[in-house]
């Protein structure tokens, strides 16, 4: 028992959530009203759309793959979600339409990937492209071919303040909650648990262990590869969709280009949850740590008076830091482990 | 020469020449000198930076910083020439912030050896920050008209900055097949350990790749600032995304070790292009990225069926071969039962 708990608390999940826990003290040291629970739980309504990306992202980089596409998909969620508001479906219909629009995308990426040699970052930057440009697109081609996307103040207006007067319902997504848990927070953690039980409970969570670790070992081994990247692409695009919703929900207006700057906040959390970019390895309790350690840093900074465009130098360095410390400190361990096997053998000697 | 025909760079340029003789087909206005020059004139800045960004896609690395750096370069000097520093000294400044970007870069991925693509997405928020914390955020305006004259300076009737950029693309490629040395970024994104083997300072061609990758994007930022004339905050977002597809476009291979400038150049004008063309042929402005996106996947899927096609006629060539061999030799097939 006592051996399962040091092990425990030598992993990175552990390091993760004493440093989650220190920097809630020391911030609310700082500024005691951010000790509130309330408060807190309802910061997290600022980035949960970066977790609810992050989290289906955890798997792909696991299977040595990635997507950077899902920043695209946000947007694409978010006005197909309008569009089909503004043509009459009732907004929670629309909304499921939203995610089904985002598993497609998700599954074109997964296709892709899986039926050729491509690098997924070639082909999830050429899909960010066009998915991004569909979003753009779209209004400007509904409205030419006659179909008013828009209210009274015209086209122009539209697309400067996208679709907006969204049904009070829907916008209670973002801002309405059960007790101190505000919604979009329990999504994230519902569809965590979802993602972590697939992960680390089924065989198609081990699969995508396989998938990273060598991937021709996993065909050869008669592992569906294909549509096991189908799948957790599929699972990313239904994650970006669900920001988008959210994102949707939290600034009340249906816009093409939501969620366009989160993608470094997006890979830094999954790596700083201790995903490999090198596949095979990762954790979803890790990247969901690590996704409120930046938010509440983020948070934090900002009631700080840090204006917000320090925030990203903050994230940026903190990114590198943590990856080199972790190699600094692998390699060191590395060497202890030399070294002893070193003395042993020149004891058996 | 057979290798010149086969190439993707001749592939693209062919489509190119293809892409302005239809849209010329249907508005006319898009042959005329002045259209294609003026496409030629806003690749520039597109055309540096992927050449930059080759040299580190040539060692297998990849930097999304390099928009980044464009922007922070572009900033200081925007604010250099509005402290009244002569022009030379703002460029020079401008530039060696640029490569000490890219420099930082190379540490941590030389030294500290964190993974490129970690390495430079935590440089992309510093320097996107920083950006933003030497302005406080407002755009530079009012940017002294001396350095604007050179972005309407003609020579032989063709903007002085083609010519320079010209002059660039032909002395890389040039250096990248004469030069021994430029010849070690083929040999280390080919195969690193090999490389090692063959005792080339791995280390220091992976440093100088992304140095290089800085300096192209400082050069960029001034063509920016010349042209434009301002600072915009957004300067140079999203750019390391474009020059990452123009140089994939072009033939630059993300498995290391395959591409010229020429990819670069190639592959940034098509792209540059095609925004161009949709105006011609009276497509809105915001389709722009849904055509890029769309032939930037089309054409690595044509590339790797092309790939796979050739292999099994490779395969099939040496299958028959064997198979010759036998019949001649009936002694070595006993031999291999």
């Amino acid at each position: 028992m006592k051996a399962h708990v040091l092990k425990w608390m030598k992993t990175w999940e552990f390091g993760l959530a004493v440093l989650l826990v220190l920097e809630i003290l020391v911030l609310g040291a700082i500024n005691p009203t951010f000790l509130n629970l309330e408060n807190l739980l309802y910061s997290t309504s600022d980035f949960t759309h970066i977790l609810l990306a992050a989290l289906p992202l955890t798997l792909i980089i696991i299977t040595a793959g990635i997507d950077i596409s899902g920043v695209s998909i946000m947007g694409l969620a978010s006005i197909t979600l309008g569009l089909t508001w503004v043509a009459g479906v009732n907004i929670f219909i629309a909304m499921f339409i939203a995610l089904g629009v985002g598993i497609l995308a998700g599954m074109f990426n997964g296709a892709f990937v899986a039926a050729t040699d491509v690098n997924p970052l070639v082909i999830t930057l050429g899909s960010l492209f066009m998915f991004a440009g569909v979003a753009m697109g779209l209004p400007g081609l509904l409205d030419a071919l006659g179909f008013k996307a828009y209210g009274a103040a015209g086209f122009a207006a539209y697309m400067y303040e996208g679709i907006s007067g969204l049904p009070h319902s829907f916008n209670q997504i973002a801002h309405g909650g059960i007790g101190w848990a505000p919604y979009p927070l329990l999504i994230v953690l519902v569809f965590a648990a979802f993602l972590g039980v697939i992960l680390h409970k089924t065989r198609f969570g081990r699969y995508l262990y396989l998938i990273g670790v060598n991937p021709d070992a996993a065909r050869y081994s008669n592992v569906p590869v294909k549509s096991t990247l189908i799948t957790v692409y599929a699972l990313s695009g239904l994650g970006a969709a669900l920001a988008g919703v959210v994102l949707t929900s939290y600034f009340t207006s249906a816009r093409s280009d939501l969620g366009k700057e989160a993608l470094l906040s997006i890979i830094t959390v999954v790596v700083l949850g201790g995903a490999d970019i090198y596949g095979g390895k990762g954790t979803i309790v890790g990247t969901l740590l690590a996704g409120f350690l930046i938010g509440f840093l983020r948070q934090g900074l900002l009631a700080m008076g840090v204006t917000s465009d320090v925030v990203p130098v903050v994230v940026g360095a903190l990114l590198i830091l943590v990856v080199a410390l972790k190699l600094f400190v692998a390699a060191y361990n590395q060497r202890r482990l030399n070294q002893k096997a070193l003395k042993m053998s020149e004891a058996r000697r | 020469m057979s290798r010149i025909w086969r190439s993707r760079e001749l592939l693209v340029f062919l489509l190119l020449i293809l892409l302005v003789l239809v849209v010329g087909l249907i508005n006319p206005n898009f042959w005329r000198a002045r259209s294609l020059m003026h496409i030629l004139n806003s690749s520039l800045i597109l055309i540096l930076v992927s050449i930059g960004e080759m040299f580190v896609i040539l060692t297998r690395g990849i930097d999304v910083s390099v928009g980044a750096i464009l922007g922070l370069s572009a900033v200081i000097l925007g604010v250099a020439l509005n402290a009244g520093v002569a022009l030379p000294l703002a460029v020079l400044l401008a530039l060696a912030v640029s490569v000490l970007a890219g420099m930082v870069n190379a540490v941590g991925i030389t030294f500290l050896r964190v993974p490129p693509i970690i390495m430079t997405l935590g440089t992309l928020g510093v320097y996107r920050g920083l950006m933003l914390i030497i302005t406080g955020g407002s755009w530079i305006e009012t940017i002294p008209t001396s350095i604007k004259f050179f972005a309407n300076w003609h020579i032989l009737g063709v903007r002085f900055f083609i010519w320079v950029t010209l002059v660039i693309v032909i002395f890389t490629a040039l250096l990248l097949r004469r030069f021994k040395k430029a010849r070690y970024l083929y040999a280390v994104g080919d195969n690193e350990e090999g490389a090692r083997l063959m005792d080339i300072p791995v280390r220091k061609t992976l440093f100088t790749a992304y140095t290089l990758a800085g300096l192209f994007a400082g050069i960029a930022a001034i063509i920016f600032v010349a042209q434009i004339g301002f600072v915009p905050m957004q300067a140079g977002n999203g750019q390391e995304l474009r020059a990452i597809a123009a140089d994939v476009l072009g033939g630059v291979n993300l498995t290391g070790g395959v591409g010229t400038p020429l990819s670069a150049l190639v592959g940034a004008i098509f792209l540059t292009a095609v925004d161009s063309a949709l105006v011609f042929v009276k497509v809105p402005g915001y389709w722009n990225n849904a055509v890029g996106g769309a032939i930037l996947l089309a054409a690595v899927y044509l590339d790797y069926r092309v790939r796979r096609a050739v292999a099994a006629q490779q395969r099939q060539a040496r299958a028959a071969v064997r198979k010759e061999n036998n019949h001649l030799n009936p002694s070595t097939r006993e031999e291999q039962a």
